[in-house]
């Protein structure tokens, strides 16, 4: 799995300085049999590929990507496979069992370049790189409109939320009435490789659920939509929800790569990130990856000290600030 | 130099810390006060979250504290007697005060709540130093000021349960020391205080304490007090970090050395009519926080 992630790197790496201009731009045509083949992965919300066997046919079938960049004859497109293997790749190794040129080729794989954020007491927020390639060019083409598109998001689970407005009474102000919303994703991270609004027409956003705008967001309490306006506004201004204004990068036109901001704010737990193909108003495929946001080392045994020993907790506290308090004094005094 | 604080939840930069324990410290080793009333405010400025801030501030008062209280227990200015009673009605004082904050914090209101209690206490409290500082100062200027008397007798000192105090020379009711105490310990867990800037002059002017035990014994109080609600806090709320706590005590005791080869330089008066006025700014800027228009008409929390 590290292997295929840091293969994937060096690929990524290798191909980044040697940028998209110039880029053949093979017609982006679309195959009746491949389009039908992307799309059969995505129902269910199992990846339809999964690390690490599915990156498996990627590095196999890499040699015809690699001379991408720098060759600027290339075949537009690899040759079609046959329609009948399932869209699925088989888990037993394709590398063996397969010659390379018979296995799907997957319609897109991405990979995170951690598994894990590890929140240390230094920890000022970070940037997690969300990177993968597609079979098909995305971004924009030269002279021949645009590609498909790469949309990626990373939320963790929702929680409760209540909103409260500020009312003045009597000359002060104070915590008003409040609207209390049930699931609240509280980090909800969206980059791609255009703005949403023109990847996704408005209906396809609102039944996938994708925006910052469509989040399902339902209160009790007051209603009002002024009260959800804050909680998007607020979230926003603690950088813990994020609409990326610009596109991520594009290497090579298949090669994606798009780094998602953490900040330091950021709660722990597990995260889900959802990385979709895009053509044509629809998404055709997804890939579901992971990680985990942790504190370690004395950040994380102070947390966890507190949380389930809050007495023994508490004694220590004491005892730390008794001792700092007359180490200081003592200290001081000499010098 | 960024230091992520485990309760708090987020990373404030350790020198602004170490800078703002330094600069309470070099004030609270000035006056001789623990300085609590001021850190709690300007933690909450800083963008610690209130709860965060009222049990830390608790938990630094203690530690701030504790190398006062040695070396007034060294001098032996301390009375047991009274600070065991005063300890009492703090105990349960702090104990209901834990209660209400709690309370306070399911309702969403411990940010109104912890402000309200700070302008009303700090701004009396202000006021009347800047009086009786203002008037010394007045009274020195006119020759041939009476004597004062020692304390004055009022309608306090008829109240039962009469106890014999030898170390501060009183014979008067539990009663008084123990609403002081229990006054003093709710305050102190409602806005992460030790107190001691509305004890000392309680001890002088309502109890008629000769000064020279007043500094021991409210210590005494104070980091007993300070400890209980470190632990209450600890257990009720979960929101003491001992991580902020110690960046602050280290920039504090520091501080509090060099504020207190200052003080000793400074007239009693003037001190405390400066003193009084810091108490009165803070406040005022605390009601300028509750009056002014926030930027942002919402507030955002978790479900509590």
């Amino acid at each position: 799995m590290r292997r295929i992630a840091g293969a994937l790197g060096l690929l990524l790496a290798a191909l980044l300085p040697a940028a998209a201009p110039a880029q053949p731009a093979p017609p982006p045509a679309a195959h009746p049999v491949f389009e039908e083949l992307a799309l059969a992965p995505p129902p269910g919300g199992r990846p339809a590929i999964l690390p690490p066997a599915p990156t498996a046919p990627l590095l196999v079938q890499s040699p015809p990507l690699l001379p991408d960049a720098p060759a600027p004859l290339l075949p537009p497109l690899p040759p079609p496979p046959a329609p009948v293997p399932a869209p699925v790749p088989a888990p037993a190794a394709p590398v063996l069992d397969a010659p390379a040129a018979a296995t799907p080729r997957p319609a897109l794989v991405a990979e995170l370049s951690q598994a894990r954020v590890e929140i240390t007491t230094g920890f000022t927020g970070t940037e997690l790189l969300v990177f993968g390639a597609t079979d098909r060019l995305i971004g924009p083409q030269p002279g021949a409109g645009h590609g498909d598109d790469v949309l990626i998001v990373a939320q963790n689970a929702p929680q409760p939320m209540v909103v409260r407005r500020k009312i003045r009474v009597l000359g002060f102000w104070i915590n008003g009435p409040s609207a209390r919303f049930r699931s609240v994703p509280g980090v909800y991270l969206l980059t791609g490789t255009r703005p949403l609004r023109e990847m996704l027409s408005a209906d396809e956003r609102s039944t996938k659920r994708l925006g910052l705008e469509n989040l399902p967001l339902e209160s009790t309490g007051i209603q009002d939509p002024s009260y959800r306006q804050a909680l998007l506004q607020l979230k926003q201004d603690a950088h813990l929800w994020w609409e990326a204004d610009t596109p991520l990068r594009i290497a090579g036109a298949r090669l994606f790569s798009a780094r998602l901001p953490l900040p330091a704010t950021v709660q722990t737990g597990d995260y889900r990130v959802e990385v979709m193909l895009v053509r044509d108003g629809r998404v055709l495929a997804r890939q579901e990856l992971g990680f985990r946001v942790e504190r370690v080392g004395t950040a994380a045994s102070i947390a966890d000290v507190a949380r389930q020993e809050p007495l023994v907790y508490g004694v220590i506290c004491i005892l730390l600030a008794a001792f700092a308090g007359w180490m200081g004094s003592v200290l001081f005094r000499r010098s | 130099m960024q230091v992520y604080l485990p309760i708090a939840e987020m990373s404030v930069d350790a020198l602004l810390l170490l800078g703002i324990g330094f600069g309470v410290g070099w004030l609270s080793g000035m006056f001789g006060v623990g300085g609590g009333f001021l850190l709690t405010p300007i933690l909450i400025l800083i963008g610690i979250p209130s709860p965060v801030a009222v049990a830390s501030g608790a938990n630094q008062t203690l530690g701030a504290s504790v190398s006062g209280l040695i070396a007034q227990w060294r001098k032996g200015n301390v009375d047991l007697k009274m600070g065991g009673v005063l300890l009492a009605g703090g105990f349960t004082g702090s104990f209901l005060g834990v209660q209400l904050f709690a309370w306070l914090r399911r309702q969403g209101q411990v940010d109104l709540a912890v402000s309200i209690f700070y302008v009303v206490v700090l701004g009396s409290v202000g006021a009347l130093m800047v009086r009786e500082s203002v008037r010394a100062i007045l009274r020195r200027r006119q020759k041939g000021a009476k004597p004062k008397r020692l304390h004055a007798h009022f309608w306090m000192h008829g109240l039962p349960f009469k106890m014999r105090f030898r170390k501060s020379r009183l014979y008067i009711s539990v009663i008084p020391p123990l609403l002081v105490g229990f006054s003093i310990g709710v305050l102190s867990a409602v806005m992460g205080v030790g107190g001691g800037f509305m004890l000392v002059p309680a001890m002088i002017y309502l109890l008629g304490m000769p000064t020279s035990v007043v500094i021991g014994t409210s210590l005494f109080q104070v980091v007993f007090v300070a400890a209980n609600v470190t632990l209450l806090q600890a257990v009720s709320t979960g929101s003491v970090d001992i991580v902020l706590t110690l960046l602050l005590l280290i920039g504090g005791v520091a501080g509090a050395q060099f504020g207190a080869a200052m003080g000793t330089r400074l007239r009693g008066e003037e001190t405390r009519a400066l003193l009084g006025a810091m108490v009165l700014a803070v406040a005022l800027s605390l009601l300028w926080g509750l009056v002014a228009t926030p930027e942002s008409a919402f507030v955002i929390g978790p479900l509590p």
